[in-house]
């Protein structure tokens, strides 16, 4: 993992984004239950306006830093800076904030809208009669005509519908999304992805926790990846993504092919016995081998970092 | 369009009115004022079908119509009633725990004190219309099945008029009131400690057991005025006349201690608990 | 339910004397005195008991056992008054209008009327004052009286009594203790102490008391609807409080060391019922208590408090008093 982590990193800028000041921003946070470290020294900022995803199996301490940022469990060491609060003041910035944390919460005896009125009367944002944001956020969400029936008979998809309207019963700054897609059918996936993509486009940030790098691929800018507690590598989607290719060769002479490739200007180093190359045009590192008269025995393009990292965290996780 | 306010929490009065609604519109609240409003009619009927007899003051009942309130309101204090309160208290923190609602209340956010605030309110509402639906249950009950001269025979052989009747009525009413909220304060501390309901329930149903037996045991009287049980016992005062307060005001003024002790553990633990 | 008067009258839980406060010097006849003409006046208070005599918990009588128990009190201080005696679930409430006695009992719903006996000026069953006075008179003639300092009972400044046993009385009682209000010179808390502890025996007193009129209503009974009324049976001059002495009955020695000697009642079950559960000694059954004693008067059974003595005998005899069992064993054994 060694070598792809350090890659990463050297290529991850805290700062990327927008220049303005992050909705969120977590210092050296540190969780334990006893022996057991949750999560273990996350640096981390979410930057205003940005869609990031967070990426972990599951078990990785993504919901414990939610729990942590959204102040429902105190740090153990470290701070929590949301919109521009932090410490005791930390409610503060709750307000602006919705969350859909640890699955939908909702009480079986009541109807759907009935529990977002319960909702919605705890919301300091709300004001006047507190139907119209309720009827508003269930439209959106697409649950209009199950509303009244009792959240007892919702089946799963419509109970995570449930808790994402009531994250967005008010306009939003920053909107937490646990697993927001468990349970939902590629309807409710599609329809979950849309809502992202509203908030994004209306300026709100998001934070998407999930354990499907695809789904994060589809709508995310940015990307935190957690692996037992520990942030391994945070940044631009785009840059961690696009940047990765490296292109594996086998050749009959590895020193003479490295210093031909990087005679030619490659950046090219030795892997065991093979050249690595990164930032590639694969027909032309082959004809700059050719020229220099090493052979090639087989070329590969290797997986992108994040995907290969991923691709392990998850396989470890299975 | 509704206005978006500057506001950090809710008001007050919004987030209370929504908690009773709520409280109120729990099926397990709707069943338990049910069942307690049979106490008076079971004793009503009993009274009626095997006439005088019995032991205690349910045997007063008979002929003596305004007696049923006062009774049903003891027979039901110590065990029901406590139970009853328990259960809304086990339901305000730590079912909202079990159903995943209460992380929802504290990232809305409603603030850790009114939490405590709004819960309170929630398990008062439960406390007062049990015992009133008791005492009105009670006396209507009283009126129609038992009858009885239109007054309230006391125990010391006096004869008092309605209005006075309905006043010792009222306040026994209120006195259990208090009691009961002693009762819910300590549930509602046990409450903040844990996700589980039942165990609220098992709690208070031990501690009324518990308090009963040491309160039973001679050797440790001294006890006595630390336990609340003990009190529970005042309410049949005011069925005496002239009507004595001692025991009121010291079983009311124990039940505060219980009040201020379970309110303050409930408020220190729900500014640390996690959501 | 008399005799429960009685002792609800006299008996209580008793403020504990805090603070002494200051009262001009009076001699211990002057109090006495005083107090047997005392006037107190119309009066109300809770009166309260704090037994600890360690008589056997005795299932017909269980008011005897240990522990504290309380009566409300109204006097109109003209031979009115009213006593309640609360219970858990009920009530026996004693109304004296002067004349007419009543005694209701909630429980059954029962009202006892009693005309016979004639009006005290101060009547004992329902007025502590009386009872005090008269024990404080018969102990004078063995013991040492004094006054000894002052003490506050009930929130008023009292003196306090002492009666200790001449050197020569064989009582198990080390002193009994009075305090008596320094304005109305009535008795507002009787100590007994026993020897060989410093917690006193029996403490009965006012926990509160309010002198100042009162309420003519309460002093007047009308039995409620669907009482059962019943007429006691005439009483005889002994006093309305005491049933007469059983045939038989006798005193040995006087002073501290009297030792009463009596048959045994033989309707000793009914009585139980109706008045003696308030008597401290004598009545309930006592077969199954003490320990076997015997001796020249014949075998029995011996039962031993903090107080005193009894001995059961076999024959049907009864001798109790304040004294160590070989004294009450000599009392049987004296024709």
């Amino acid at each position: 993992m060694s070598v792809t982590e350090e890659a990463l990193q050297t290529r991850t800028d805290p700062s990327s984004g927008t220049g303005s000041e992050p909705a969120a921003r977590l210092r050296d946070l540190r969780k334990t239950y006893g022996s057991v470290t949750a999560v273990d020294g996350v640096d981390l900022d979410l930057p205003a306006g940005a869609v990031v995803g967070l990426l972990g199996p599951n078990g990785s301490g993504k919901t414990t830093l939610i729990r942590m940022l959204l102040g429902l469990t105190p740090p153990t060491a470290g701070r929590v800076e949301l919109l521009g609060h932090d410490g005791t003041q930390l409610e503060r910035a709750l307000p602006d904030v919705g969350a859909l944390v640890e699955g939908p919460g909702f009480h079986p005896f009541l109807s759907g809208r009935d529990n977002l009125l319960r909702a919605a009367a705890c919301e300091p944002r709300l004001d006047g009669d507190l139907r119209v944001p309720v009827d508003a956020a269930l439209e959106r969400v697409g649950l209009t005509d199950a509303a009244r029936r009792r959240y007892r008979g919702y089946s799963l998809g419509m109970k995570q519908r449930l808790g994402l309207a009531a994250a967005l019963l008010v306009p939003r700054r920053l909107v937490v999304l646990d697993e927001p897609t468990n349970g939902l059918d590629p309807a409710g996936t599609r329809d979950v992805r849309r809502v992202i993509a509203e908030l994004h486009e209306a300026g709100t940030t998001v934070l998407l926790s999930s354990h499907l790098l695809a789904e994060v691929e589809a709508v995310c800018t940015h990307v935190a990846v957690l692996a037992k507690g520990s942030l391994l590598v945070s940044g631009e989607l785009a840059t961690l993504l696009a940047s990765d290719g490296e292109l594996a060769l086998t050749v009959d002479d590895a020193d003479r092919g490295l210093a031909a490739l990087r005679a030619a200007g490659f950046q090219a180093y030795r892997r065991d016995d093979a050249l690595a190359v990164t930032e590639v045009d694969p027909p032309a590192v082959v004809a700059a081998l050719v020229h220099a008269g090493v052979g090639v025995w087989e070329v590969s393009r290797r997986r992108a970092h994040l995907e290969e990292l991923f691709a392990r965290l998850t396989e470890e996780d299975a | 369009m509704t206005a978006v306010l500057e506001r950090t929490h809710a008001s007050l009065g919004r987030v209370v009115g929504a908690e009773i609604r709520w409280v109120l519109r729990r099926p397990r609240t709707l069943v338990v004022l049910g069942l307690l409003a049979l106490i008076p009619v079971a004793v009503a009927i009993g009274i009626a079908v095997a006439g005088r007899g019995g032991r205690g003051l349910i045997a007063q009942v008979a002929g003596n119509g305004f007696v049923l309130p006062v009774a049903a309101l003891g027979l039901a204090l110590t065990l029901l009633l406590p139970l009853a309160v328990a259960s809304a208290a086990a339901d305000a923190v730590a079912g909202e725990a079990g159903s995943g609602t209460l992380r929802g209340l504290l990232v809305a956010p409603v603030g850790r004190a009114r939490f405590v605030v709004m819960k309170a309110a929630g398990v008062i509402t439960v406390a007062v219309l049990a015992v009133a639906i008791i005492a009105v249950v009670g006396m209507i009950a009283g009126a129609l099945v038992v009858g009885g001269p239109g007054s309230l025979i006391t125990l010391s052989g006096t004869t008092l008029g309605v209005g006075e009747a309905l006043g010792r009525i009222a306040l026994v009413a209120a006195w259990t009131v208090g009691q009961l909220l002693a009762v819910g304060a300590v549930a509602l501390a046990i409450s903040t400690f844990t996700e589980h309901p039942l165990v609220v329930l098992a709690c208070v149903l031990g501690g009324l057991i518990v308090f009963g037996v040491l309160g039973a045991i001679p050797a440790l009287d001294w006890l006595q005025p630390l336990l609340l049980t003990s009190g529970f016992g005042a309410g049949t005062d005011v069925l005496r006349d002239p009507l004595p307060l001692d025991g009121l005001a010291s079983s009311t003024l124990r039940a505060l201690v219980y009040v201020v002790l379970g309110v303050g553990v409930t408020s220190w633990r729900m500014a640390r608990r996690d959501g | 339910m008399a005799a429960g008067a009685v002792v609800a009258g006299v008996i209580g839980i008793g403020g504990t004397a805090a603070a002494q406060p200051q009262l001009p010097p009076v001699s211990p006849e002057d109090l006495v005195a005083s107090v047997m003409t005392a006037q107190p006046g119309p009066f109300n208070g809770t009166v309260g008991i704090d037994n600890e005599l360690g008589l056997p918990a005795l299932p017909g009588a269980p008011q005897l056992g240990n522990g504290e128990q309380s009566a409300r009190v109204w006097s109109g201080g003209d031979g009115r008054g009213r006593v309640a005696l609360p219970s858990g679930d009920g009530e026996k409430t004693l109304v004296s209008d002067g004349t007419t006695r009543w005694a209701y009992d909630a429980t059954d719903r029962t009202a006892t009327r009693s005309t016979g006996g004639a009006p005290e000026q101060k009547d004992p069953q329902t007025d502590p004052a009386g009872a005090s006075a008269q024990i404080i008179g018969e102990l004078r003639k063995t013991s040492q009286v004094a006054v000894d300092g002052t003490a506050e009972v009930a929130g008023r400044p009292a003196y306090t009594l002492v009666l200790t046993p001449q050197p020569t009385e064989r009582t198990m009682l080390r002193e009994v203790r009075v305090a008596v209000d320094a304005e109305k010179r009535i008795p507002l808390q009787l100590t007994v102490l026993a020897t060989g502890s410093a917690t006193p025996a029996l403490q009965i007193g006012f926990d509160d008391v309010t002198f100042g009129p009162q309420d003519p209503s309460l002093f007047t009974f009308t039995p409620p609807p669907g009482t059962t009324v019943k007429d006691a049976p005439a009483r005889g001059q002994d006093g309305p409080q005491r049933q007469g002495p059983p045939e038989g009955t006798r005193t040995v020695g006087d002073g501290w060391d009297r030792v009463l000697v009596l048959q045994r009642p033989a309707q000793q079950q009914g009585d139980q019922q109706q008045g003696d559960q308030q008597r401290p000694e004598g009545a309930p059954d006592l077969n199954a208590l003490g320990t076997p004693v015997s001796g020249p008067w014949g075998n029995g059974r011996a039962i031993t408090t903090a107080v005193g003595t009894a001995i059961v005998t076999d024959d049907g005899r009864v001798a109790v008093g304040a004294v160590p069992e070989p004294v009450v064993a000599e009392a049987l054994g004296t024709r």
